[in-house]
């Protein structure tokens, strides 16, 4: 009994599978959150697969979740065991076989929006569920450990965001704005689903930027934090793209710059407060959320070592903030096809050309409202010094319409808009220098015309890119140069990643309702 | 149409609540249930094939009673006869179009009314309210007209969206048939049945899928880009053969291409010297100047009739 009790009292700790310490420096072979590392380089360390061996990659598994229509999740590997969700739905899996261990689902018949994926601390796998709820699970056997609200459902929320692991904290946003549901970031204690804050993406009244809503509009604004953000452990702060304002395409009610909508803002993990935010798009009208995740990266400035944040938006504009103080530093445009500015001034403000505004008879706006980028993660090599991003060209028309706030959960879009039959939209993979924006490559992918499918970088020199004609292809980093490709026969709507086991590295992605992972022979 | 409407209410609900509890299985037998209504209204049809289509397809179906209420309070007195909207295009082209543009289409304030938009579905009742007392918070303003000329401007713009098959084009269509396969030279390309060629689309469903006006629009205007699965291309390959065609899928690693010898060329970059896709689709647009004007009607009443149940 004795020795039962010491086996018990050592099993515990060693138990615990994903410490702070290795969300801060992660093993090579895992990958742990939603961007691999905090700064969500998406880089990953592992060489196994180069530039001469990547064309004899071949499938080693796949393991289908029917259920999920289209996956979104990236997964998380830690120790070989892989964690893929899909809504109301969680699966760890034999991350070297693709053999299920256990699966986990929530009965509750909403089925809100996708799911974008999980967090793991300690012993236990987070995940956001259709109902606005977060869920924590034991990852050796699925068991529910604790089961908290993030927002009320029956108002229409729902939680597709990744939740996002800290010291002791699990972060999670909301969902949707689009029904003028105005958003929120929430703290919980990892342990016990204790809420320790919320803070909210609408300035409330008594707020400095409380005034930049017209009248009561702010009440239905929107601002839903869907995705994941970054973390600087050094300054304690999250970042966090903002969505949209809503009505989405008719501003005529909501004059002024709609704060914190379109925005990535800076908040202290430890209370929850607001640094400092930068607004992309001011009174947005294109539905252009800018969650799109931000990547952290430390690098010289004009001849000094500066923290630098840089997001490629929705809207079309690539940017470089000092992620200490907010500062802009550089912007420009990763697109081609822009109408709606004609640049940025000094402040990093858009110059907006006042025509490019949806009409009742359906407007010419470039980039459509699908965006120039949108949830698929970008990726970051530290070697090329460049930023890699799925981009979209193209146009879009967009209507606007009178519309009537109606609680519960409708759309509240203020009407929408279509491809433009004049400039139809093409998919590329493009790299770009980290510091001036400029244009290493791209990499057209012929017949793609929808996004969702992100990107990963490997130390050896490779990203491997998905697109929505189902192929994952590897390209070369330096010269974007196709080396390698696998026909997955779905829709690639997420971001692929890269883990070990037994020292053999796997690429995986999620492409359309299967979970799919390579090896070397 | 009515008692059809007042029947099917309770129906419906009873297999809504089922769905509720049984999942997508009871939906589909629902769906059984209430095709024989589907065509007791266009607003029951549209919400018919909505539900039959839509990925929310439960959320769907619960409307899909309001749908046939609000028509079957509403239904047009004056019915959607082809004199009903002809007077109603009439009155329209005098009343409308400053704001809404010639025959529906573009205008300067309000929406293209036969715009492939369509922001809400709008029901007979609820276009006719529009007319009469306006759209309170909008441009749009009570147009004081008496009820029937709204009636008749309503099966107007309800006939902008309807398929040809519906409202298909005056003409000979016999005549029309013989300009199709001979001076027309549409069989070179286009199917009907099995007869015709193959490099576009099969046209046996045309006037069913098709509103009279994109009919039109196909025959005389270019479209900006070839749709996918007709783009023209042109293939040298390494071992020396010209082969001309459609492209019908393509990606950086293989191509499909239907050439104009009937047959189908898979191609992967290895085998291809040089590779030319053009953009621009090769539908001629100069049918009304290459026809006749009663040619171009005569082809344009047999075009809107294909697929038309029942009628030649």
């Amino acid at each position: 009994m004795r020795l039962f009790a010491i086996v018990l009292l050592l099993a515990a700790p060693l138990a615990a599978q994903v410490s702070y310490q290795d969300l801060l420096d992660p093993d090579p072979a895992d990958w742990l959150t939603y961007g691999r590392t905090y700064d969500s380089q998406r880089h990953s360390p592992l060489t196994e697969i180069t530039k001469e061996n990547v064309g004899e990659l071949g499938a080693a598994w796949i393991y289908p979740i029917p259920s999920a229509g289209r996956l979104q999740a990236v997964p998380v590997v830690v120790d070989g065991v892989m964690y893929v969700s899909a809504p109301n739905e969680v699966y760890a899996l034999d991350a070297r076989t693709g053999r299920e261990i256990w699966s986990w689902r929530r009965q509750n018949g909403i089925n809100r929006g996708p799911n974008r994926g999980v967090a793991v601390l300690g012993n236990l796998v987070y995940v956001g569920t259709p109902d606005a709820h977060l869920v924590a699970l034991d990852a050796r056997t699925g068991t529910l450990v604790w089961d908290v609200e993030v927002a009320p459902t029956d108002e229409g929320y729902y939680n597709p965001a990744p939740p996002f692991a800290i010291d002791g904290k699990i972060i999670t946003g909301n969902a949707a704005g689009d029904y003028g549901l105005n958003g929120w970031l929430d703290a919980y204690d990892a342990k016990t689903g204790k809420r320790l804050w919320r803070w909210y993406t609408i300035p409330r009244p008594g707020d400095p930027d409380f005034g930049s809503w017209e009248g009561d509009s702010w009440k239905t604004g929107g601002g839903a934090t869907w995705l994941s953000g970054s973390y600087d452990p050094e300054l304690n702060l999250l970042y966090w793209g903002i969505g949209n304002p809503a009505p989405d395409f008719d501003g005529d009610d909501r004059e002024g710059d709609n704060l914190y909508t379109e925005s990535v803002v800076a908040i202290d993990a430890a209370t929850g407060e607001r640094r400092w935010h930068f607004q992309f798009t001011p009174h947005d009208v294109h539905d252009w959320d800018s969650v799109e995740i931000p990547i952290l990266v430390d690098a010289e400035w004009e001849g000094k070592p500066r923290k630098l944040l840089a997001h490629a938006d929705r809207n079309g504009f690539y940017y470089i903030l000092d992620r200490a103080t907010g500062e802009f530093l550089h912007g420009t445009p990763f697109i081609d096809k822009l109408n709606w500015a004609t640049g940025l001034d000094e402040k990093g403000r858009p110059m907006r050309v006042p025509s490019v505004m949806p009409t009742p008879q359906g407007n010419f706006v470039c980039p459509s409202t699908s965006g120039a980028t949108n949830w698929m993660s970008p990726a970051y090599n530290p070697v090329t010094g460049w930023f890699y991003l799925a981009a979209k060209e193209g146009c879009g028309v967009s209507y606007k319409a009178k519309q009537e706030f109606r609680p519960g959960g409708y759309g509240f879009m203020g009407t929408g808009y279509v491809e433009s039959p004049e400039e139809p939209w093409q998919m590329f993979v493009r790299a770009l220098d980290l510091k001036t924006g400029e244009r290493k490559w791209q990499y057209k992918q012929v017949s793609s015309r929808h996004y969702g499918a992100g990107l990963v970088s490997t130390a050896s020199g490779l990203i491997f890119a998905g697109d929505d004609q189902g192929f994952l292809t590897a390209l070369d980093a330096v010269s974007g140069e196709p080396l390698w490709h696998f026909n997955t026969g779905m829709r690639i709507s997420a971001s692929p990643i890269s883990y070990a086991v037994a020292g053999k590295q796997y690429v995986a992605v999620s492409a359309g309702v299967n979970v799919v992972a390579f090896r070397l022979p | 149409m009515l008692e059809k409407g007042v029947y099917f209410f309770p129906l419906a609900v009873k297999q809504c609540s089922l769905s509720a509890a049984h999942g997508e299985a009871e939906v589909d037998s629902t769906l059984e249930a209430v095709r024989p209504y589907r065509r007791a209204s266009p607003d029951a049809r549209a919400a018919y094939h909505e539900v039959q289509t839509s990925m929310l397809r439960f959320a769907a179906l619960l409307l899909l009673p309001a749908f046939l209420f609000a028509d079957t309070e509403g239904v047009n007195p004056l019915g959607s006869g082809a004199d009903v909207i002809a007077a109603g295009r009439g009155i329209y082209n005098q009343s409308c179009t400053v704001c809404h543009g010639v025959d529906g289409g573009v205008g300067d304030r309000g929406p293209a009314l036969a715009g492939g938009f369509r922001p809400q579905r709008r029901t007979d009742a609820e276009i006719y309210d529009a007319i009469v007392n306006g759209i309170p918070g909008t441009q749009m303003p009570a147009m004081g007209m008496n009820s029937d000329d709204a009636w008749r401007i309503t099966a107007f713009i309800r006939s902008l969206r309807s398929s040809a098959a519906d409202f298909p084009a005056d003409g000979d269509a016999a005549h029309g048939e013989e300009v199709f396969w001979g001076k027309g030279g549409c069989g070179g390309c286009h199917q009907i049945g099995s007869r015709g060629g193959l490099l576009g689309p099969n046209l046996s469903n045309l006037g069913a899928r098709m509103r009279l006006s994109e009919i039109r629009d196909a025959l005389t205007v270019a479209k900006p880009h070839a749709p996918r699965g007709y783009k023209p291309v042109t293939v040298m390959t390494k071992d020396g053969r010209t082969i001309r065609g459609v492209v019908k899928n393509q990606h950086n690693f293989s191509i499909q291409i239907l050439g104009d010898d009937g047959k189908l060329h898979l191609l992967v970059p290895e085998e291809i010297q040089t590779l030319d896709v053009r953009d621009k689709s090769m539908m001629p647009t100069d049918n009304e100047q290459r026809l006749s004007p009663q040619e171009f009607q005569d082809l344009l009443a047999f075009l809107s009739r294909l697929g038309s149940e029942g009628k030649p």
